[in-house]
């Protein structure tokens, strides 16, 4: 009788174990299905969409749920604070890739953005930088590699972190490890239980963020997946060009920039079945 | 900003007549200056002139100020649908395979996507505050070209402003907008995939339907 109980425990977590693997397993079996229209960026489509199914799985069981709730509870005020001040956290390692991609002034104007909106923006609650027109310059280490040369690689669903490259995921592994982003900032703490509520609340912030997009490609997609994935491939070729071809990244740069000059945008270029012969 | 809970109404009260009635009275108290939209001017001056009075009309209207998508969606279909050329935007979206289609199916193509086009557009003005502010970015490029793009940013106070894009054709009545980039995505662009698995899975009329389910949602 009294062995029982506490063998509960190691079974009941063997049972988990197993349960998750066999989640994985058919996660990956469904992903050798034959993909009927591959797309060149994406040779890896079958794993991607099983690992894309996955996510929304646990999104919609639970990210979604609580961020839902928190924009529901929180006011406005509240969530544009805690957004700002990890934004603010984050803005340390954007500028550290702005100069890492040789970008001086892209540098000095997000360091600068740090330094007002640390003091003048009560530890970043209130983005007074962008009020005073420096307005948020994103960067990443996966742009740096981008910059320094890296192909992207093919398209690539990273687990619960969703749509990726190959090399966007080699920098969102250095990302992780950097010592100067917001989760590292968050691991900083000592007290176990304060670290992982701001975790969390990071984490829910993040979400919470995309939910609007999100509701919007709910409306707007044929295929939620494809959505993404090209949305998300455009998007990073049209910053890493806007780095590559010397074009300001700063929307006020922008502004200065004199009428004329030569610019950096590749338009996609469009077969257009209806042109004339003579094009 | 909230899902258009009120669009399938909407559908419903536009069918009964009662949009229009809903427009007049919106457009009635905004005694507001429009700028004058000339498709024959330089690009820049043409397009700022239809975004601007595009986010005049969403202030001047209560209920798209709070984000109801149902009234976004009617103040686009007013102030920025008519300097759009829906035809050639599904044609570059659905490329080799318009060829298949026939004439009415083209035609109902042409339709459906218009809804998605339309729904795309209003996202982008389901945050304004009164606040908000459209900044034409410098023109670049050839104005005398055939083909242009004009890049706006729309911002806001206390938030990371929004790059939006538009990609403009001369055409014998001045310029027609026919793609739309939103933070560095093109429109056509990301429907092309789509739109080829689409009908690779169930034909033309599969890809009428879907868009048109989209739409009814």
């Amino acid at each position: 009788m009294t062995p029982t109980a506490p063998q509960t425990a190691p079974v009941r977590r063997n049972r988990t174990t197993r349960a998750v693997l066999a989640l994985a397993a058919a996660t990956l079996m469904a992903g050798c299905a034959q993909v009927p229209h591959p797309s060149p960026n994406d040779p890896w489509e079958s794993y991607n969409r099983s690992m894309y199914t996955f996510n929304d799985a646990v999104d919609r069981a639970v990210l979604k749920p609580i961020a839902t709730g928190y924009e529901k509870v929180t006011p406005r005020p509240v969530r544009t604070c805690v957004h700002n001040v990890f934004s603010n956290l984050g803005d340390v390692w954007s500028a550290i890739n702005s100069l890492l991609q040789g970008r001086g002034r892209d540098f000095v104007d997000t360091f600068g953005r740090v330094l007002f909106n640390t003091t003048a923006g009560l530890g970043g609650c209130i983005d007074v930088a962008s009020m005073h027109g420096a307005r948020k310059i994103p960067n990443d280490f996966g742009m740096t590699l981008g910059v320094w040369g890296f192909g992207q690689g093919p398209y690539f669903v990273l687990p619960f972190l969703g749509p990726s490259t190959v090399r966007d995921g080699v920098g969102t592994a250095v990302t992780l490890t950097a010592p100067v982003t917001p989760t590292a900032a968050v691991f900083a703490i000592d007290n176990v239980p304060v670290r992982n509520s701001i975790l969390g609340l990071y984490i829910v912030d993040t979400r919470a963020n995309l939910l609007e997009a999100d509701r919007l490609v709910d409306q707007i997609a044929l295929d939620k997946y494809s959505f993404i994935r090209d949305a998300y491939l455009q998007r990073r070729k049209a910053m890493l060009d806007s780095r590559t071809h010397g074009e300001r990244a700063s929307t006020e740069d922008a502004l200065e920039q004199a009428p004329g000059a030569s610019g950096g945008d590749s338009l996609p270029v469009y077969e257009d079945p209806d042109a004339e012969p003579t094009h | 900003m909230m899902m258009p809970f009120f669009l399938s109404n909407l559908r419903r009260a536009a069918r009964a007549g009662l949009l229009g009635l809903a427009l007049a009275l919106c457009a009635a108290p905004a005694a507001r200056a429009e700028h004058a939209v000339d498709p024959k001017a330089a690009p820049d001056v043409f397009l700022g002139a239809v975004a601007n009075n595009m986010l005049e009309a969403v202030k001047a209207d209560p209920l798209a100020l709070k984000g109801d998508v149902g009234h976004i969606t009617a103040l686009v279909r007013q102030y920025a649908l008519p300097y759009v050329d829906m035809d050639k935007t599904t044609r570059l979206a659905a490329g080799r395979y318009w060829r298949q289609a026939s004439a009415q199916q083209q035609a109902d193509l042409v339709k459906a996507f218009t809804g998605t086009l339309i729904r795309t557009y209003s996202g982008a003005f389901t945050r304004v505050t009164p606040a908000t502010t459209i900044t034409l970015l410098p023109f670049r490029g050839d104005a005398q070209g055939d083909d242009a793009v004009v890049r706006t940013s729309v911002s806001q106070p206390n938030s990371s402003p929004i790059g939006v894009d538009y990609r403009l054709e001369k055409t014998d009545a001045g310029w027609k907008v026919y793609d739309l980039n939103v933070e560095g995505i093109w429109l056509i662009q990301n429907y092309r995939n789509q739109f080829a698995q689409e009908i690779g899975r169930s034909g033309v009329d599969g890809l009428i339907k879907a868009l048109n389910a989209k739409s009814g949602q």
